[in-house]
Parts: structure tokens; C-alpha cells; sequence
């Protein structure tokens, strides 16, 4: 294993931690029992260490905070709970965007992935979809091993029993104040100026099999302590919806035939997520292939036959409507054929991940089911699928900050404000994690703007909207896709989280100031390159520029043909453009898109300004002497926007446009 | 009243408030909310009339009606005219006897509680009870269009609906009035509605393509579906423009301009037409050099008449002006009324035509300009040769309809009248049949930007869907600012409706 490692860096970024080497001294800062803390008060305390936990111990940690993360299992921090595979449409957005503030789920799938794609590759640039299958061992690995070479924090081993609160700071808005956590232990109290709960589905968690119902998050590990769900409910009165999702059985690889699959080949040139990366672990020939099959009518009879002996479909609690169970599927739509992907679980997994086989029937059923797909008629079942049933925090009572508005220093991520996916609670592990950080720090709470991220989208939506379905990440959520797109994340985001945020190393920082000047040094040679029409013809033959057009064109107009490449321009100009051939991929898209996005500056720049118009949290819509009825105030209540923008948004629901009714009063008279 | 106090933060990546008043503070976004309080004003029009109307808006509608006309809370009947006394609140006087109504909220025109006074017309009764209801705490006299306002922001009515009621108070003529009331009721809107749900269902299928395409069975012919319906959008969207402005028109107007020689009699035409000496006539050529306008009602159509400078060179500075101005006029015009002196006419009656022909263009800077051609003074010119003139323009062809007649004996007016009613007919189009019209260039201009946006969808269909996707988005933005937001929710939703999507 350690013979295939091999340095990944590039412009100097840091060295991918050889892992057999730093094992053995993992333990020094994991400790198992709080009785080992060197403190006993931190700056921020992160509760769970998943997808969202571990960005956020590790973003608090970056912007200067002593930052616990607790956790029931040391082992599974990391760990890959469902699908075996990161990003994708909207999902890479949001991975791309995480890694271009310093996070680290893009750094771990270049570790971890085993077969790199770029989803919607014809589609435009702006909807790429970057995605990887990943080795789950691997991931945990890297997360673990990146975790540890954290400065400033500490892992511990431990079940939190209840969140310690005392008054408020009159100075600052809320009905309480979060001092700490008490574990199950009953050891001494560990205290923090904030807290980030991100305990995905353990929050009043059930698993679902087949007729039989157990309290628990994931299978093998142990149900969450109530307290924690009771303080969040009882003392602190935070409504509380009910969600439910699920995962599939594992299969023994083995037992799979695949030649009655198809055969789905990964990109043969492996593209990887950081911005820090130029190459991912796996090499391009060791990529494993995904399968693809279908159900059959056989699926659907087996669904209808065994509803009697299935808990979890039969209640109506929300479920995903783009993640559904190979239930919910065939039943919404019957008589259709649906897509199953057979997925690697790693390099060296004996274990196939059917994605889109999710359910919750009693095992033996679920074997007659996957052996009426053809390639699995012959299969085995290693873990059977069961379906998780969690509480979530309706997220409209969070801040943008994704702190809980009613209480000072308490932070929420991940499935507990009602998102599904990795991707979406990594996003919202590293905002939480930054602000508990700030927040601990004595610093201002930062926000990201929908029109500068994806991240600032999913967390507007959340907290302005609320979710009624898990929330997943889409790229038609975003109102100004073509400007947020995946290979301008670092541009977007880094500069502005290393200079504003804090969260963002000095190295990545001078690589992201790098690719900003050489870009901003080639576009401008670009529009200084100005030849009539015909001298372009001469010089690059016949690549469609049409005579009717304007006489005299740029370098940035040439790109904006399809049949002319930037290597075309360097060939033809080497002295003006060779030195900028690093960047020849993101010129082309520079060129088509920066005229779009310049149109939608005006539109990006109204929305910043409703933004930045802040209201008081603690403002008294239901007697403000102001004209509104009854409806508006009631929803102004309850969602209590913190901006203008927010609360805009929320009236939209009752009544329309805003710049609808500017326009009605300005025509009225 | 100012309720500024917003604390504003840098642009982008904001800091969060972090508010340490407690004074209370209120919203200062003039966008979102209106002023506060409740609201009155004369409803009915100024001036003696047998019974005005008080309309009372907000919270203390029903202080009003205790404080005034004695109804406590147990004679409250909602939307029941009432025979009451009503008196001054402090000084009890009995100010008039009229009905009163209640309206409670949110079944009311406003969406608020409302009340109704009908008292007698004479300016001393609207006064007092003016001043009475102004007495009140928490009333103050509305606002221009301020019961409208709160009516759209309580989601009464729609903003084209707004826009109609606007028109149908401001109606003069009978097919104004049939156009806005057409439009307050909502058939624009349908139209625009229906447009926007068409669009909506365009991105969905687009954006199912792109979001979920790789994971789900969405075939290509989605894209195909999509095609088809933004080129029959386009079309028709092109078609509702290509309405040669009539619903424009019809709202705010026929512009019907007088031009020709001086002295030829144009300043008289007008004075005839709209019944008074609105402009001065003399005898001597250039006594008209400003533009001289006058609002008419044309058998139902507005048309805004207006006198121009006799056409001709000038060493007079003034009188240059106002046939520079004369010749804008004639550019902008609807409807030309070209008035020739018949006296003026060759006097072989076969070269007339040709003669009218050349004098037309001199005056008319396109030949597309609709005119009609006005051979005045036929009290001026014998009977035997107007025959032979009446015979030549008939055997001609190329000309414009032409009308002769005298203003001084209003000989041939009536079928000036009759050629006049059908020309502004046919420029504003009958209000009632077919689709509705265009009735504001604000519309206009946002259709245009639809359509255009439109055209960007096919530009990048199969290079970037991503653009083309844009390209509708943006048609529907546009397309929004008439009817109202499309949220990315309620694409998503058309998705799952249409697909069957999973992961």
C-alpha cells in the first residue's frame, strides 16, 4: 500500500500525509476518554464527525479556534455511511467550493477516488459535474490523518448527553447561550464558547428493517443519548420536523455476473477535485469501471408483494424525492424500467454498492428482489439496506451564519437542518465550523452570498426557506449558474477566505493570488491581440468566422468560436500566449461566459444590496405600526429574516415580485 | 415619517448584525411595505355632485364608524349599507345623514378592515367629514393611488390587473373603457400567465437535462419538446408585438396630426372638429407656429389632434421652429390629415392627382404613413369643377382616401367624419375581439427582451446547454417583471412532476 503513495504537490501545497507512517501516532491527540483531555475548555466543540463534523472541527480550527470534535467511534470518523462516491451535478459545484476555502472532502477525493468522471461534459461548462468513486478506507484515512495534523485540535471518544446553557449576552440577540456539552459518561463538563451539532440522523434516529424497528443513526453503532434531542426540543423550543432516507445492501462482488451489465468506463484522464491537485492517487489505467443495469417488472411484483412486511415504506414521512428507494420508485412510477448502478466500494473491497437499490424490506426479501436483476441472480447480500428515520431542525430558525438564532453560540450542519448528501453537509460543516470559530473568537459572523457560491445558495435556501424534503444541491437552484462554476470556485472564494473569512491557508491563498494575476495577464493579452477578420482567416484557416461580422476581432472574441482552441492562438502567437497554456481550458470558458456574466452583475448586485440591509432578530413584526396584513407579519414571525433580501424572499410565497410592486407603485400615480 | 435605519454592510461576504439597541426600529424598505396607519379620501370625483363617497382603509376603519356614525361593535354588519347620523367625534355635531358600510379584512377592495361613507355631495359636507375623519388618531388622508397599492400589496389584484384598473379610471372613451376593463379582469394577464407556464415547463424539461440527464432515463427528445414549444412562444410573442401599437394606442391615444401649405386651412379644420376656436385663424399665412393639441373623442376612440405650422420656408426664425416642428410631428404621427386648399389645385382637373401625389410626399416623410388627404375650401371653387376633380381622383390610383370639404359651410364633413372614425378604427383595433392587446410600451419592452432571450436558447442549444438554459431563464425573468416571480422551487417541482427522477 505504501509503496503506491506518492507526493501529490503542486506550487508547493502540502505533502498528502503517508499514512502507515502517522498511524501509530494518531492516538497521541484521539483520546478515548474525556479524563485524558489536556483541557477542559475549548473554543468550539464539535459534536459528530462526519461529512459536516469533520469540516467544521477542521474550518474552526483554521480560523484560530481550540476546537474539540466528540464522537462515538474515533474509527468511523470519516466514514463514507451510504454511497461510496463524492460530487457529481451540483454536488462537485459545492465540493470544488469547499476545497477553495481550505476544506477538505476535495483533497480526500483525490486521495480516495477510484474512478474519476465529469459528469455533463457536453452540456457546458457551468454544469460540469465532477464526480469520483471513492475507496471507502482510503477516505476515512485521509480525513483521519488530515484531522490529525490539524493544529489547535482534539478528537475525543464520547457520547454528548446534553447541551450546558446559561442566559444570554444581553449585548447581542437570543433567548439563551450554549457553555458547553455534558457527556454520557458523566464526567466533568467540557465547556466552549460554541457548538456545532452535526449529528446527521442519530437525532432521535430509528432504523427500519423489514416489520422490525431499533433505535440508531447507522447500523453498528450506537443510538444518539435522547438528552441531546429533549434539550434541543424542550429547552430550547426548536420545532422539529421528521425525515426519512435509506441505503442499499451490499453485495458480495463475486456473486455478480457482469457480463449481463454495461460496462461504464471512467474519464481516461482522471481530473481531480482541489484546486491544489494537478493529479489525482490513482493512476489512469488502475480507475476501476461502474456497471450499469436495470430492474425488471420481477423488482415491482416483489415491491407490491412484500408492502405488508415493510414498515418504513408504509409511513408518510418525507423521503427523497431524487434519492428514493427502489420502493418509492416503482411504485410512483410503475411499469417503467430504472436505472441500477453497480459501484466499486474500493480497491481492495470484495463489496459492490448497487446504487439506486435502497430498501427497507426483511432481508430474505431483499434477496429475491436484486436476483430479479439479471446480472445479480445469483448474488449475495453482505449487509442487508434498511431505511433511517432522524429528526432535523427546521432550518428557517438558523441565522446565515448557520448558528441557531435563538441561542448564542450554537451552531447546526448537516442532516440535522434537513440536506442529504455528503457534499451538502460538508458545505455547511466548514460555513458552521468558521463562524463557531469567529463566534468563540469574538469576531463578527460572516455570510456568503447565492450570487457568489453554491454554498451561500444551499444555505439561503435553508434558512430562508426551510425544507419540507431532504435538500439537495441542484445547479438549477443557482440563479447565476454561469457565473458559479466549478472552475472558478477558487477565484470566488479563496481570495475572499483567506482575506475576509480566515479559514483559508497562506499556500493556497499565493496559489489562488497566482492564478489570478497569470489569468487576469492572459485575458488581457487577449483583447490587446486586435486583427481585421481577414488576418485571423490567414492565420488560422477556416474556422468558421462568418465575413458579417464585426471587421475587427480580439483574442477573447476568437475563443468565443467553437473551432478555435487557445492552443491554436498559442501556436499561432507562442511569444504573447505559451506562457499562459496552463490555463488554456479556463481562458476558452472565460471567454464565452464572461459576457453573460457581465450581464448578470446588475441583477448579482440588487440581490448583494438586499442582502447587506440588515433586520433586528428580535424585531416585533406582529405590532410594527407599519402596513402589512395579518398573513405577512405572521410569516415574518415566524421565519424572522435578517435581511431585507430574506424577508423578500419569504413574501414572494404570499405576494409577488418585489421590483413588481416597486414597479406597480411607481406606475400608480 | 421616516423609518430609516438600516444598518448597511459591506456588499458582499456581510457581516451579520449584531444589534445592541433596543429602541425599536421599523423596516425603511420602501419596496416591501407602505406608510403606516389607516387611510380616507374622497372616492368620488371633486366638485357639487348629489352623493360623494369617503372610503376609509386600515386598522381604525372600524373607530371611524363608532367615533362617527355611532356603530359600536354589535351593529356591525359586514358589507351592510346603514342609514346613519353622522357627527363629528368631538364636537358630536350632526355633520350629515348618509349611509355607511362595513367592509372587515380581509374581504374588502384592500385586503384591510374598510368603511364607506355616502354623504351628500356639496364641497361644506365632504369637507367636514374630511376634516372629522382626519381628527381621528392613526388616520391620515391616503395617497394617490394608495388604496390600489394595498389592494396589490395584499395580493388583490395582479400588476396587469393594477395596470387596468389604472386605465379604467383614466378611461374617456367608451373603447377605453372596454380595453381596461378587459385587462382589470384579467385577460392580459391570462395571456401573460399562460406564457409563463408555457416558459416554465421549457426550463424544467431543460433543467431535468442537465441536473438529472446523467443518472435517470431522460431522452434526448425532452430537448427536441423544448425546441418546438420556444419556437412557438417566440412566434407568438412576435405576433402580440406586431400589433402596430393598437392597444398603445387605444390607452393613451390616436396621434392625429394636421399638416400642409399655409393658409390651406388647418387651424380651421381643427377649430371644426373639436367644436371651438382652439386655434387662432386668420387670413394670413403662418398665423400657426406652435403645435396646437386638443384631446377628441372620435365616435368611442381617443385621438390627440394636433394643428401644425403651415409648411413652407421661412426667413422668420419662429416660424422655422414650428415647421421643424411641424415635420417631428408628421414622423411621430399615427394619422396624418393632409389639408390642401382646393384653390390651390391646377386648374386642369387631369393633373390634379399627379399634383396631390407630389405635394404628399413633400409633407409625408415616408410613403407607409397613413393620411388622409383633405381638399378644404370647396365653398371656393365651382360645382362643375369639382366633378370633373371628384372624377380624376377616382380614376387615380396611389392616392390616400381623400375627403372634400369646406370648413366654412361644413359641406362633405359628416363623410370626413365617417373616412376619419374608420381610419382610427383601424389603428386601434376593436378592444373586445381577438387576443387582447399590448397595452403599454413597459409591456412592449419586456416581451422584446423575452424574445430576445428566447433567440439565445437556440443560438446555444447544442454547444452549452448551460446558455441556452440562460437564455430561457432570462426570458422568463422578463416575462416575470410583467406577471410575477418564477422561483427555482417551482422549476424543480415541474421536474419531479414530469420525470421520474431518483438517483
Amino acid at each position: 500500500m505504501a509503496a503506491s503513495i506518492e507526493p501529490l504537490c503542486v506550487h508547493g501545497c502540502r505533502r498528502f500525509v503517508t499514512l502507515s507512517k502517522t498511524f501509530p501516532s494518531f492516538l497521541l491527540r484521539f483520546s478515548r476518554t474525556a479524563s485524558h483531555l489536556a483541557r477542559h475548555k475549548y473554543d468550539v466543540i464539535v459534536v459528530g464527525g462526519g461529512h459536516a463534523g469533520t469540516e467544521a472541527a477542521a474550518a474552526a480550527a483554521r480560523v484560530g479556534a481550540e476546537t474539540l470534535l466528540v464522537t462515538q467511534k474515533i474509527h468511523t470518523i470519516g466514514a463514507l455511511s451510504c454511497n461510496p462516491s463524492l460530487g457529481g451535478v451540483g454536488k462537485g459545484h459545492l465540493v470544488k467550493e469547499v476545497d477553495a476555502l481550505d476544506g477538505l472532502c476535495g483533497r480526500a477525493g483525490d486521495w480516495a477516488g477510484i474512478h474519476f468522471s465529469i459528469l455533463n461534459r457536453r452540456k457546458g461548462p457551468a454544469v460540469w459535474g465532477p464526480r469520483a468513486q471513492l475507496d471507502r478506507e482510503l477516505y476515512r484515512q485521509f480525513i483521519q490523518s488530515e484531522l490529525l495534523s490539524t493544529p489547535r485540535l482534539t478528537v475525543l471518544e464520547g457520547s454528548v448527553e446534553e447541551l450546558l446553557l446559561t442566559e444570554p449576552d444581553p449585548e447581542e440577540p437570543g433567548h439563551h447561550r450554549v457553555t458547553g456539552i455534558r457527556l454520557a459518561n458523566g464526567s466533568q463538563p467540557v465547556s466552549a464558547s460554541s457548538v456545532v451539532l452535526t449529528t446527521g440522523t442519530f437525532l432521535s434516529g430509528s432504523l427500519f428493517m423489514g416489520q422490525t424497528t431499533s433505535p440508531g443513526g447507522r447500523i453498528g453503532d450506537a443510538p444518539s443519548s435522547a438528552g441531546l434531542s429533549h434539550t434541543l426540543r424542550e429547552r430550547l423550543g426548536l420545532r422539529v420536523g421528521r425525515l426519512r432516507t435509506g441505503t442499499p445492501p451490499r453485495i458480495v462482488k463475486d456473486s455478480v455476473d457482469f457480463s449481463l451489465a454495461s460496462l461504464h468506463a471512467p474519464d481516461k484522464q482522471p481530473t481531480p477535485f482541489s484546486f491544489l491537485n494537478t493529479h489525482t492517487r490513482c493512476k489512469p489505467e488502475e480507475q476501476l469501471p461502474c456497471y450499469l443495469t436495470h430492474t425488471t417488472p420481477g423488482v415491482e411484483k416483489v415491491v407490491r408483494e412484500s408492502l405488508h412486511l415493510n414498515c418504513h415504506i408504509q409511513q408518510d414521512t418525507k423521503g427523497p424525492r431524487y434519492c428514493p428507494s427502489i420502493e418509492s420508485r416503482v411504485l410512483r412510477f410503475p411499469g417503467r424500467r430504472h436505472q441500477v448502478w453497480l459501484e466499486p466500494e474500493g480497491l481492495t473491497s470484495d463489496l459492490l454498492y448497487p446504487q439506486g437499490l435502497s430498501m427497507t424490506m426483511p432481508p430474505d426479501v431483499q434477496l429475491c428482489l436484486i436476483r430479479e436483476i439479471p446480472p445479480l441472480h445469483r448474488a449475495e447480500i453482505h449487509t442487508p439496506g434498511y431505511g433511517v428515520q432522524y429528526d432535523f431542525v427546521c432550518p428557517t430558525q438558523l441565522s446565515p451564519a448557520l448558528q441557531v438564532k435563538s441561542t448564542q453560540g450554537l451552531f447546526l450542519a448537516g442532516q440535522i437542518n434537513g440536506t442529504t448528501g455528503y457534499e451538502e453537509a460538508a458545505a455547511q460543516g466548514l460555513w458552521a465550523g468558521v463562524n463557531a470559530g469567529r463566534w468563540a473568537l469574538s469576531m463578527p459572523p460572516v455570510a456568503l452570498s447565492r450570487t457568489e457560491s453554491y454554498i451561500g445558495v444551499l444555505i439561503d435556501d435553508l434558512v430562508s426557506r426551510g425544507v419540507t424534503e431532504p435538500y439537495r444541491m441542484f445547479t438549477s437552484r443557482a440563479e447565476f449558474r454561469t457565473s458559479l462554476r466549478p472552475d472558478n470556485a477558487d477565484l470566488r472564494l479563496t481570495l475572499k477566505g483567506f482575506e475576509e473569512v480566515g479559514c483559508v491557508s497562506s499556500l493556497r491563498y499565493q496559489e489562488a493570488v497566482r492564478v489570478r494575476d497569470s489569468l487576469q495577464d492572459a485575458l488581457a493579452a487577449l483583447q490587446s491581440l486586435v486583427l481585421p477578420t481577414s488576418s485571423w482567416k490567414k492565420i488560422l484557416g477556416d474556422v468558421g468566422i462568418s465575413e458579417t461580422k464585426n471587421s475587427i476581432l480580439n483574442g477573447m472574441d476568437l475563443l468565443q468560436y467553437n473551432n478555435v482552441s487557445f492552443e491554436m492562438l498559442a501556436s499561432a502567437f507562442p511569444e504573447r500566449f505559451s506562457p499562459h497554456l496552463e490555463f488554456s481550458q479556463r481562458l476558452e470558458i472565460e471567454a464565452i461566459y464572461r459576457p453573460h456574466c457581465d450581464l448578470q452583475r446588475k441583477e448579482m448586485e440588487r440581490i448583494q444590496r438586499e442582502e447587506s440591509l440588515s433586520l433586528p432578530p428580535d424585531m416585533d413584526y406582529l405590532s410594527l405600526p407599519v402596513s402589512l396584513s395579518q398573513e405577512v407579519r405572521e410569516i415574518l414571525d415566524r421565519v424572522r429574516p435578517s435581511t431585507v433580501s430574506l424577508s423578500t424572499k419569504e413574501l414572494n410565497l404570499v405576494f409577488s415580485q418585489s421590483n413588481q410592486q416597486h414597479q406597480a407603485q411607481q406606475l400608480l400615480w | 415619517m421616516e423609518y430609516s435605519f438600516f444598518k448597511n454592510c459591506a456588499a458582499t461576504c456581510s457581516c451579520l448584525p449584531i444589534r445592541t439597541s433596543k429602541i425599536p426600529v421599523f423596516l425603511g424598505h420602501p419596496v416591501l411595505l407602505c406608510d403606516a396607519g389607516t387611510i380616507f379620501a374622497l372616492s368620488s370625483g371633486h366638485g357639487r355632485c348629489g352623493v360623494a363617497v369617503v372610503r376609509v382603509s386600515g386598522p381604525a376603519s372600524t373607530t371611524a364608524l363608532r367615533c362617527m356614525a355611532g356603530l359600536t361593535h354589535s351593529l356591525l354588519t359586514p358589507r351592510t349599507a346603514l342609514l346613519r347620523s353622522i357627527t363629528d367625534p368631538q364636537s358630536k355635531e350632526v355633520l350629515d345623514r348618509g349611509l355607511v358600510l362595513w367592509f372587515p379584512g380581509p374581504h374588502s377592495f384592500t385586503g384591510e378592515d374598510s368603511a364607506e361613507f355616502h354623504i351628500h355631495g356639496g364641497p361644506a359636507v365632504i369637507t367636514a367629514v374630511l376634516q372629522a375623519l382626519g381628527s381621528l388618531p392613526g388616520m391620515r388622508p391616503a395617497e394617490a393611488g394608495e388604496f390600489t397599492r394595498r389592494a396589490f400589496h395584499a395580493g388583490k389584484l395582479g400588476l396587469t390587473e393594477v395596470e387596468g384598473l389604472g386605465d379604467l379610471i383614466h378611461a374617456e372613451t367608451e373603447a377605453q373603457r372596454r380595453q381596461a376593463l378587459r385587462q382589470m379582469c384579467g385577460d392580459l394577464g391570462r395571456l401573460y400567465q399562460d406564457w409563463t407556464s408555457r416558459l416554465k415547463r421549457c426550463l424544467a424539461h431543460v433543467e431535468a437535462f442537465i441536473d438529472f440527464s446523467e443518472d435517470e432515463l431522460i431522452e434526448d427528445g425532452v430537448l427536441n419538446q423544448v425546441d418546438t414549444s420556444v419556437c412557438d412562444l417566440q412566434a407568438e410573442m412576435e405576433r402580440h408585438l406586431k400589433d402596430e401599437r393598437r392597444g398603445e394606442r387605444l390607452r393613451s391615444g390616436v396621434q392625429v396630426v394636421i399638416a400642409g401649405a399655409t393658409n390651406a386651412g388647418k387651424s380651421s379644420l381643427l377649430n371644426t372638429l373639436c367644436q371651438r376656436p382652439a386655434a387662432i385663424v386668420s387670413p394670413i399665412a403662418g398665423t400657426t407656429r406652435d403645435v396646437v393639441e386638443t384631446a377628441l373623442d372620435i365616435g368611442g376612440f381617443p385621438a390627440v389632434l394636433s394643428d401644425t405650422a403651415g409648411l413652407r420656408d421661412s426667413p422668420d426664425l419662429v416660424e422655422r421652429e414650428g415647421v421643424r416642428r411641424a415635420r417631428e410631428r408628421v414622423e411621430q404621427a399615427d394619422l396624418t390629415l393632409v389639408v390642401v386648399d382646393c384653390a390651390q389645385l391646377p386648374s386642369d382637373a387631369q393633373q390634379a392627382p399627379a399634383f396631390l401625389q407630389g405635394h404628399l410626399s413633400s409633407i409625408l416623410p415616408t410613403q407607409e404613413q397613413r393620411c388622409l388627404l383633405v381638399l378644404n375650401k370647396t365653398d371656393l371653387v365651382s360645382e362643375e369643377w369639382r366633378q370633373q376633380l371628384e372624377t380624376e381622383l377616382r380614376r387615380s390610383s396611389g392616392l390616400p382616401p381623400v375627403c372634400l370639404i369646406s370648413c366654412q359651410t361644413n359641406e362633405g364633413l359628416q363623410d370626413f367624419l365617417a373616412a376619419l372614425h374608420s381610419s382610427i378604427k383601424a389603428l386601434c383595433g376593436d378592444p373586445l375581439s381577438g387576443a387582447p392587446s399590448l397595452t403599454q410600451a413597459r409591456h412592449r419592452a419586456h416581451l422584446q427582451q423575452c424574445v430576445a432571450a428566447l433567440s439565445q436558447y437556440h443560438r446555444y442549444r447544442d454547444t452549452d446547454l448551460a446558455l441556452a438554459a440562460e437564455g430561457v431563464r432570462l426570458a422568463l425573468t422578463s416575462l416575470g417583471r410583467i406577471t410575477g416571480r418564477v422561483g427555482a422551487e417551482e422549476i424543480l417541482d415541474i421536474i419531479f412532476k414530469d420525470f421520474c427522477i431518483g438517483k
